[in-house]
């Protein structure tokens, strides 16, 4: 076998020495290309530490760790809220918060990444979502490749903290992580005593509009919308659930919620819409029952509290006037954005 | 048609191999990541000298551990599916038969998806189903194919195309019911993809299996040459023409279906391939066979690459550039077909 392969590389390599041949007389105008690489860069390295990812998968991260590639949006955003982003080298063409994280380089789309970009990188640890826009099948391969992968995963807001606190450990800024988790928890249980009185509104959450999707209630968005003062009315175990119109009409939820970066662009939507059948027999649409928070509920990450918040103040503006308005400026986490307040129309 | 010689099916592979080499030079050079010509050769003269060690470990697994190995997918894939279609356009005889159009690759499909929705942890279950329900669909059709007892070329097309798009309104189902799994992966995967590596166990398994059904089809070849003529005639002429369908239907199956369990359903390539070869070499399946597993090599690596690069980072699967290719060159042997 040994002799087989060797023939093949030596065929291989003939080919391309006459390649070679033939393109030396332009290769003198270009300049040639720098060796990527040092090849005895990791020469002295620290034993890996061994940790368990979110998937319950075994990671060896080297250390010193000083190279991270972040292959979700949420981790981009976590990694800048624990400010570890000196680490990260390259994220995703949709990871689009902070701004700062539009600069790195870019490996593609979260759903079909490009190995060889995120290789050449030369990252100690890829760190991926895996249920949030990574493929199972993205991190199978990078196993494959030996490329460490660590996966965090998150079905309700408590795991979002819990996933904060252990990926700041592996990147070695676990006391950020902790005082993160900490304020986060703060702002939420402050949000859970101001609601404790109010009738949750029945609420549906727009994933999609054409098709109608909506979500279920194993996601942290459903979640989120509970400890918004909110409840999901879609009853399903399935994720991203593509809702029937009948099903919509018979539930009837009191408010449609949208979460957008650009919410002009919804509310042009959804005028477009109101008057289509289906969108205009629905209570909300009629009363104008619409809320369009920010799209960060859409990510496992720190501000999904902001979003939280948001929604909160948005359907029960009541607990939030008076005496009580000091107590929800309280500090924002790292990188949290502004806070929206403006009731909806 | 020239007379077949030993020296002219090596001189003809010959050729092709060549064509081959240059395709896949050209693949190890481009992509996401641009290396150029001369590091190329360097790494390459590392890897002959056993000096793989020397070299940058990006370098390594950019040519060595993501490029080299998906080419070899590739030439895999390619490879049993043009010998695939080039041996159902002979038993069927019909020029527009290929694993695609016939809804073989859905049948493998289905077969793949089941058995990673119920047997997920067993290594080469999905091969094995994939064959399974390539093997069942290619019976469904062939029945259903027929009228009054022979095979109706009109009929067997159309049954071919119904058997694809009730297959794939059953894999739509069972993506949407039977989501314990996170099955999106799949819908990418079915559209024909070869960018998710494949562990190099299964490379070997992969090749064994792609020697086996086209070393097997192979033995029928001059058979094959016969029953293109017609199967009573075949019969008369002393063709054991049960024997040699057998053969080829299990052995074409077995090919699908190890081609879509590693990259989808990359259509049209058993289509484009035989007949190109064709065009070039002439229809005596005992040079069209072997011509037709490394031109379908060449096909699928060259559409790879460009499926690799013209988006990049981004990439479009593979099936994509196939399709677009072939849905057109399909529809142009149907019209000379016609007239």
């Amino acid at each position: 076998m040994r002799f087989v392969e060797r023939t093949i590389w030596t065929a291989l390599l003939a080919m391309v020495l006459s390649l070679c041949a033939g393109s030396s007389a332009r290769a003198q105008t270009n300049p040639p290309t720098p060796p990527p690489g040092n090849t005895d860069r990791d020469a002295a390295k620290a034993e890996p530490r061994i940790v368990t990812d979110q998937v319950g998968r075994r990671v060896e991260v080297p250390q010193p760790l000083r190279r991270v590639v972040s292959l979700a949006p949420s981790v981009t955003e976590t990694i800048y809220a624990l400010g570890a982003q000196d680490l990260l080298v390259g994220d995703t063409d949709a990871c689009n918060y902070p701004p700062a994280a539009q600069k790195l380089p870019k490996i593609g789309g979260p759903f079909t990444p490009n190995l060889e970009v995120i290789v050449s990188l030369k990252p100690d640890l890829v760190v991926a979502a895996a249920n949030s826009g990574n493929r199972k099948e993205t991190v199978d391969a990078l196993d494959l490749l030996h490329v460490p992968t660590y996966s965090t995963n998150a079905k309700t807001v408590e795991d979002v903290l819990t996933s904060i606190i252990e990926l700041a450990d592996v990147l070695g800024v676990g006391d950020n992580g902790r005082a993160l988790a900490d304020s986060m928890r703060t702002r939420l249980a402050d949000l859970h005593n101001k609601l404790e009185n109010v009738t949750p509104t029945r609420a549906m959450f727009v994933v999609w509009q054409e098709p109608l999707i909506s979500i279920g209630q194993d996601t942290y968005i459903a979640d989120a919308m509970r400890r918004a003062g909110a409840e999901s009315v879609v009853m399903t175990k399935q994720d991203w659930p593509r809702l029937s119109w009948e099903e919509a009409l018979r539930l009837q939820p009191e408010y449609l919620v949208f979460a957008s970066a650009h919410p002009d662009e919804v509310t042009a939507t959804l005028n477009g819409m109101r008057n289509l059948p289906g969108w205009r027999d629905l209570k909300a649409v009629t009363e104008n029952k619409i809320v369009i928070i920010s799209d960060a509920v859409n990510l496992p990450a720190p501000r999904i509290v902001d979003a939280i918040e948001e929604l909160a103040k948005r359907l029960h503006p009541e607990v939030f006037t008076d005496a009580t308005h000091g107590a929800s400026g309280g500090a924002p986490a790292a990188g949290a954005a502004k806070q929206s307040t403006e009731p909806a129309q | 048609m020239k007379p077949l010689t030993f020296t002219r099916v090596i001189s003809i592979c010959a050729a092709l191999l060549a064509v081959l080499f240059v395709v896949v030079v050209a693949a190890l050079k481009v992509g996401a990541v641009p290396i150029s010509i001369s590091d190329l050769a360097l790494n390459l003269a590392r890897t002959i000298f056993g000096r793989r060690i020397e070299m940058p470990s990006e370098y390594r697994m950019i040519v060595f551990d993501i490029r080299f190995p998906r080419i070899v997918l590739g030439m895999l894939v390619g490879g049993a599916l043009s010998v695939a279609g080039t041996s159902f356009q002979a038993l069927l005889r019909n020029p527009l038969a290929d694993p695609y159009v016939l809804g073989v690759s859905s049948g493998g499909a289905v077969g793949a998806i089941l058995s990673l929705i119920f047997l997920p942890r067993i290594p080469l279950v999905t091969p094995l189903g994939a064959f399974l329900g390539a093997i069942a669909t290619i019976s469904a059709v062939y029945f259903l194919g027929r009228r009054h007892g022979q095979l109706d070329s009109t009929t067997l097309l159309l049954a071919g195309i119904i058997s694809a798009s009730f297959l794939s309104a059953l894999i739509s189902f069972l993506v949407t019911t039977l989501a314990t799994r996170d099955l999106r992966g799949i819908v990418f995967w079915l559209m024909g993809d070869l960018s998710t590596p494949v562990p190099d166990s299964l490379h070997w398994a992969l090749l064994a299996a792609l020697l086996l059904g086209i070393g097997s089809i192979y033995t029928t070849a001059a058979d094959l040459n016969v029953i293109t003529a017609g199967e009573r005639e075949a019969t008369h002429l002393g063709v054991d023409v049960t024997r040699v369908k057998l053969v080829v239907y299990v052995s074409a199956s077995l090919l699908t279906g190890i081609a879509v369990s590693v990259s989808g359903a990359i259509g049209y390539v058993g289509l484009l391939v035989p007949h190109a070869m064709r065009m070039l070499f002439g229809s005596d399946y005992r040079i069209l066979i072997p011509a037709s597993a490394i031109g379908g090599a060449i096909a699928v690596v060259a559409a790879d690459t460009l499926a690799r690069t013209v988006m990049a980072p981004t990439e479009l699967p593979v099936g994509a550039v196939t399709a677009m290719l072939g849905a057109p060159f399909f529809i142009y042997l149907l019209r000379r077909r016609l007239s």
